[in-house]
């Protein structure tokens, strides 16, 4: 990536102010906390609903770390994770970074449990992608071949560009839901997008023009 | 403008990432939400502070503290301690944090830079750190908030047991301990420290680092460690490993054990070691003498054979780079992780 193009995103980011957000976060997280505070008090309702608000943010960071296969349980893991320690949450309005570091670390303690290595392949395996991802065969070879070279961009990029392109969160949703500023945010998804662009290239120029065949 | 699309949809729609849209989006989580258990009204404190009773106390109480807080500014001696300031809050009993004791009537305290916490046997108490963690503090624990300038949150367990869950980023958690510093590379476990400073470790979550100078240990999930104020952290294990295993590897930790006893005990330890217990077999490596790394390295290899770029001679030579390649395999963490944190907290720990 080239520097000046860097630099460019970096004062777009720097003139980006904390207002872009304010009414996704400002609303979000007066819900979010009246949420958070039902749920603390045994409401298995409310903590549902902060599970549907927010398990596509979770999703997307367990799927930046770990096998297809396995991000759907972990999702799972990391909402039972949080549920006791809801109460030691002291900032209710920061339930977004404190689940997100609870996913990071739980990816990386899925590593770490297993002792035969698991290896994320570019790919995903033959059987999941019939099961899972229910697409026709050439888009399931698509999503294999994008979502490898995906996983092989730096990690900040990688995360901030599933959220967005496989959650279909919007730069500001991240932002608001992840703790990163709206300059990071942004940041990331244009190195990153750039990165990718850059591998598609590289990798299989017949898989780019598929991508970018309408 | 040119990103505005990427952005948040606005704009001019960009094909390529239309497609990738279109392509990924298949991957999306769509799974509803499962049946939660009800456990969390059975975690969370009684909110004793919304009622209207304890409303009004509380009013009252902060008159009172007003002229408390008036009085005590115009005694310079009374200041609190500089730093920051770690929540704790009473359990059970009566900790003391300093010359102050936690009760019924004051349940939450906090523990300044250069405090000590101690619960007697009858007392515990939890520290909790919105974005660091919960420490349990169990009776009869001595623990010290040490001056750390530096942007890791630094404790000192001086004798006793804590249960420590964190949540912080990998590396940024540290307890000292007289016999080795314990780093919380994300996790949970629980740590004692006897009388004597000697400690024992059990990792519940993650993977605990255990370092004393030259002298380290990882210890993951299921393992356990004990350390030794001479020697520093010992030989981890597997805590499902069979007993006999367990005792020998401790004797090979034991600073007074004789030649003959050691060999005894290496020769149990390989021949009961499972695939499991590569993560002993690995410490092994750095913990016998020349003599007998050669059959350590054999049992470890049939186990996981040696990656690319590790050959025996490398190991028997205790090349460090070598031996973290191997350790990458084992499938616990990534080793380079660790050297960075580890340059980190040490450069930290030296200012």
């Amino acid at each position: 990536m080239s520097s000046a193009s860097g630099d460019g995103v970096e004062l777009l980011a720097a003139s980006l102010g904390p207002q872009a957000v304010t009414d996704i976060s400002a609303t979000a997280a007066c819900e979010d906390s009246q949420l958070v505070e039902a749920a603390r008090t045994g409401d298995r309702t409310a903590f549902g609903r902060l599970y549907d608000r927010y398990a596509r943010l979770v999703h997307g960071i367990l799927l930046a770390r770990v096998p297809f296969s396995e991000v759907d349980d972990l999702v799972q893991d990391v909402f039972l994770l949080a549920l006791p320690r809801l109460g030691s949450l002291r900032d209710v309005t920061r339930f977004g970074p404190w689940l997100a570091a609870i996913a990071r670390n739980r990816a990386n303690d899925y590593h770490r449990q297993s002792v035969d290595q698991v290896e994320l392949t570019d790919g995903l395996p033959a059987n999941e992608s019939a099961s899972q991802m229910k697409s026709s065969p050439v888009e399931d070879v698509e999503a294999e071949f994008i979502l490898g070279l995906v996983r092989a961009l730096p990690e900040t990029y990688r995360e901030t560009l599933l959220l967005r392109l496989v959650e279909g969160m919007t730069g500001p949703e991240i932002a608001a839901r992840t703790g990163l500023t709206p300059g990071s945010v942004r940041v990331n998804l244009h190195r990153g997008m750039q990165q990718l662009r850059e591998k598609l290239a590289q990798r299989s120029p017949g898989t780019r023009d598929r991508v970018v065949k309408e | 403008m040119k990103d505005d699309y990427l952005w948040d949809g606005s704009g001019e729609p960009d094909p390529e990432i239309q497609k990738l849209e279109n392509v990924l989006g298949r991957l999306r989580h769509n799974r509803p939400a499962p049946a939660f258990p009800a456990i969390v009204s059975a975690q969370v404190r009684p909110r004793f502070w919304r009622l209207p009773v304890f409303r009004f106390a509380l009013a009252a109480a902060a008159i009172v503290l007003v002229a408390a807080v008036t009085l005590l500014l115009q005694r310079p001696a009374l200041v609190a301690p500089p730093g920051p300031a770690w929540d704790v809050i009473r359990m059970s009993g009566s900790p003391r944090i300093g010359s102050q004791s936690l009760g019924a009537n004051s349940e939450k305290g906090r523990l300044g830079v250069g405090q000590v916490l101690e619960t007697d046997s009858r007392s515990q108490a939890s520290i909790r750190v919105e974005e660091v963690g919960e420490i349990v503090v169990d009776p009869e624990t001595r623990l010290r908030l040490p001056d750390s300038s530096s942007g890791v949150k630094r404790l000192a367990l001086d004798r006793g047991t804590i249960h420590a869950s964190i949540w912080a980023p990998a590396g940024e958690f540290v307890i000292d301990t007289p016999s080795a510093v314990a780093v919380d590379l994300g996790c949970a476990y629980t740590l004692h420290v006897d009388d004597s400073g000697n400690g024992l470790l059990h990792t519940t979550l993650g993977w605990v680092g255990f370092k004393l100078a030259d002298h380290e240990s990882f210890i993951p999930a299921g393992a356990a460690c004990s350390t030794h104020r001479k020697t520093g952290p010992g030989i981890p294990y597997f805590e499902d490993a069979s007993e006999d295993f367990r005792s020998a590897l401790s004797k090979l930790d034991v600073e007074t054990a004789t030649p003959e006893e050691k060999s005894a005990a290496l020769k149990t330890v390989l021949a009961q070691s499972r695939k499991r217990d590569a993560l002993s077999l690995w410490h092994l490596l750095s913990r016998v003498p020349e003599s007998d790394r050669g059959r350590v390295y054999d049992r470890l290899a049939v186990f996981l054979p040696p990656p690319a770029g590790v050959t025996r001679a490398g190991i028997l030579g205790l090349d460090q780079k070598m031996l973290d390649l191997w350790w990458n395999q084992l499938g616990f963490g990534d080793v380079t992780l660790w050297r960075h944190w580890e340059r980190t907290w040490s450069e930290q720990t030296n200012r």
